[in-house]
């Protein structure tokens, strides 16, 4: 028997992550490369260390070698415990069943003994594809304080926006009494965030009886909210505020990317009280040569730029030659870049190597939604091509 | 049976070096180098790289630094179960209310250690040196040749530190060792302080020179024993630097703007370990204008940044200008301020306005944590 905790972290990281196109071909969505040096991972595994939450486990399943790599036993997030840490649990195969993770509630469901073994009286359940900074602690003192059953983290979103997101519509002291996933009209700016505290056993409950059901699509959002909200459990939404971000398709990807270069965008991602780890790659501090120009950019360690980068992200390890002209873009780490060619508007992935000459992206000065043009990760690409905007490759 | 593996005895300070107010509050070995290393990590890192992986570090003064930096050994996958990094204060023996005298005091006072290792060969070095060495070719050549003890050397002019110079026939033979302290004007073959010993006969020297109450390994050992005709040199190819003085710390840390060099000490298949500290990839503001130089991760730079090495989480202010420095971390140059040939220790902070400037061969040293 392991020792007691309190609170449990779960993390879902089985989605496919199908939006992300050839950026998640062969890696879960959570291990993508962010900012510069981090995976979208980082995040989530940095808040819940720094909210003293030490036991997490991150369910997997679509491209998992990537992810278990990355994690490994969870020593630069301080994970690495005698008792708890950091654990991949890809799903298994019982004396009576087997299955996949059919639904995020189902996900959970096939871990009750995780949970289990370190008898926890909440759990958190956690998205690994968000960005933003975030005390849980914070989060279970008010969900104890209300002697809730399950607390639902919300974010104030724009009324015009409102139908994108999963509204929750509360009382004046913040209990739901409604759920409406994408509403037609929203009657209220209260936008789920997809992390939930709940009690564990009371939990437990609820995805037993749901697994019973055979018609349930075994998910959160879809039925077990619903279903405890029709039976009239004590749920309240815990406000958030802050920088927060969902980076699931390549426009946001590329967006919250960007938000890193504007210090109004919120995250503060430089807080040394808050700080956001990630599995280092030993490499040196980066170069920059002579005929360098660099102009609101972010550069990580083991880069060696000698051309010209505008408004970008250049990840650790990457090249970028002199003639080479690089603006409002992200390159993932390990990219290549040679002379001549010009980047526009876009993501290309680690590992790539752009050949001389070519264009990427669009010459608008703004861009529009589906216009990030988008290289997949090792592609090699030949001198002189040309990437269209919003073309992905 | 002799088995074909290495341990290592690393020495944390050297006998006297003249880094004066760089190595104040710390030894040599924690000396910050090159953005974002300490100068042992090149050593560590060259050993485990080798698949050396037991490794003892002898301190002298101001270790605490270089405990903080160590830890467990960790980033250097020396976190072994059965192995991995040890660290041993300086006295010589539980009666011992002075620090050792010399190497071959200090390796007595491990004997113990080294006797009770699996390993058959011993790597004993300071940790002054940067390069990236495989120990391995060493090896293979030292026990070729039967080798009591292989040196580690460099081609190099003299300076005015105190250095040991090998002369060898073309085999490697050692033929002559003396320690000069003049500059020359041409390139000599120098030790760089590294060996790689037998330990059978190691410990039968120590054993023996320790109870005739010696304790210069290099005088009353070496010298005494190259003419049996087993002591050999190894001569080292790539970039290989001895930090000694302010000088050529200044030049050595220069020498990594060249890319050759870069490529050299950072070779992707022998990468180089240090303690990772998290910091925050480097912000590049709207108006900053950098030129050959190193920047490592955690800085903002809104300034001018010219043939010069910034270590992490240093900040240049708009209108501020740095040429030809060495900003160590946490360093500020606030607006308008102009640094040239300047070294500033960590935390150093420039206020607004000031110019500073060294020479080329003679840079000056602003002191941790102070402020102009």
């Amino acid at each position: 028997m392991s020792t007691k905790k309190e609170c449990v972290a779960l993390l879902l990281a089985g989605g496919q992550g199908t939006r992300l196109g050839v950026l998640t071909q062969k890696v879960a969505k959570p291990a993508v490369p962010f900012g510069g040096k981090y995976r979208i991972i980082d995040f989530t595994l940095s808040n819940t260390i720094n909210s003293d939450i030490d036991t997490i486990g991150v369910l997997t399943q679509y491209q998992p070698f990537e992810l278990n790599q990355y994690i490994g036993n969870g020593q630069p997030w301080d994970l690495d415990r005698l008792d708890g840490g950091a654990f991949v649990l890809p799903p298994y195969v019982t004396a009576k069943s087997g299955e996949w993770y059919k639904g995020t509630a189902n996900a959970i469901y096939q871990n009750i003994d995780f949970v289990d073994r370190y008898d926890a009286d909440y759990v958190l359940i956690l998205s690994g594809d968000h960005i933003y900074k975030m005390d849980y602690n914070k989060m279970l003192q008010a969900h104890k304080q209300k002697g809730a059953d399950c607390t639902i983290a919300v974010l104030e979103v724009p009324l015009s926006e409102a139908s994108r997101f999963g509204i929750l519509n509360t009382d004046a002291d913040g209990k739901i009494y409604e759920f409406e996933e994408k509403p037609k009209n929203p009657k209220s700016t209260k936008a789920s965030m997809g992390i939930y505290i709940f009690n564990w056993k009371k939990l437990k409950e609820y995805l037993i009886a749901d697994e019973a059901n055979k018609n349930s699509s075994n998910d959160f959002g879809k039925n077990i909210i619903p279903n405890m909200l029709n039976a009239n459990e004590k749920m309240y939404t815990y406000d958030f505020e802050g920088y927060w971000k969902d980076v699931g398709t390549i426009y946001s990807l590329w967006e919250a990317n960007m938000d890193l270069l504007d210090g109004e965008s919120g995250l503060g991602l430089d807080d040394s009280r808050w700080k956001i780890y990630s599995r280092n790659e030993a490499e040196p501090p980066h170069y920059v040569g002579t005929r360098a120009t660099i102009s609101n950019a972010i550069v990580s360690e083991g880069c060696e730029v000698d051309g010209k980068i505008i408004n970008s992200i250049i990840s650790r390890g990457s090249r970028v030659e002199a003639g080479a002209e690089i603006y409002d873009s992200i390159l993932m780490p390990n990219t290549v870049v040679k002379k001549g060619t010009v980047i526009r508007h876009s993501i290309v992935g680690w590992n790539a190597k752009i050949g001389e000459n070519v264009q990427i992206g669009t010459d608008q000065s703004k861009v529009k939604e589906k216009e990030i043009a988008v290289v997949g990760p090792f592609k090699n690409i030949k001198d002189k091509s040309v990437i269209k905007a919003g073309e992905m490759v | 049976m002799v088995n074909k593996k290495m341990m290592a005895i690393l020495f944390a300070s050297g006998t006297d070096n003249k880094l004066s107010e760089l190595t104040i509050h710390r030894t040599a070995a924690s000396l910050p180098f090159c953005g974002r290393y300490r100068l042992i990590d090149f050593i560590l890192s060259s050993l485990v790289n080798s698949g050396v992986n037991r490794v003892g570090i002898i301190t002298k003064n101001n270790y605490q630094s270089l405990m903080d930096h160590i830890r467990m050994g960790r980033d250097w996958d020396l976190n072994r179960k059965n192995s991995g990094i040890a660290v041993f204060p300086p006295f010589v023996l539980n009666t011992a209310r002075d620090m050792y005298r010399g190497k071959i005091e200090a390796l007595y006072t491990v004997l113990d250690y080294i006797e009770k290792s699996p390993e058959d060969y011993v790597v004993i070095s300071d940790c002054n040196i940067v390069a990236n060495i495989d120990f391995n070719k060493v090896l293979d050549e030292h026990i070729a040749r039967e080798a009591n003890v292989t040196i580690l050397c460099h081609s190099n002019y003299a300076t005015t530190s105190k250095r040991m110079m090998v002369s060898c026939n073309s085999e490697g033979l050692v033929t002559d060792l003396n320690f000069a302290e003049m500059p020359t004007a041409e390139k000599k073959i120098v030790s760089t302080n590294i060996y790689v010993v037998t330990k059978k006969y190691l410990i039968e020297e120590i054993e023996k020179a320790y109870s005739r109450a010696l304790f210069d390994f290099e005088k009353d050992i070496l010298f005494q024993s190259y003419k049996d005709g087993k002591i050999f040199v190894h001569q080292l190819e790539g970039f290989t630097a001895i930090i000694d003085d302010i000088k050529n710390y200044f030049n050595e840390n220069m020498k990594i703007l060249e890319e050759p060099i870069r490529e050299q000490l950072f070779d992707v298949t022998r990468k180089v370990y240090t303690k990772v500290k998290d910091s925050v990839p480097t912000l590049y503001g709207p108006k900053s204008e950098v030129v050959n130089s190193l920047v490592a991760d955690g800085c903002v730079i809104e300034g001018r940044v010219e043939n010069s090495i910034l270590f992490r989480n240093v900040h240049i202010a708009k209108g501020a200008s740095v040429k030809n420095c060495i900003v160590m971390e946490s360093g500020q140059v606030l607006e308008g301020s102009r640094l040239s040939y300047i070294i500033t220790d960590k935390e150093v902070v420039i206020t607004e306005g000031r110019e500073l400037a060294g020479f080329k061969t003679y840079p000056l040293v602003i002191a941790k944590n102070k402020t102009v």
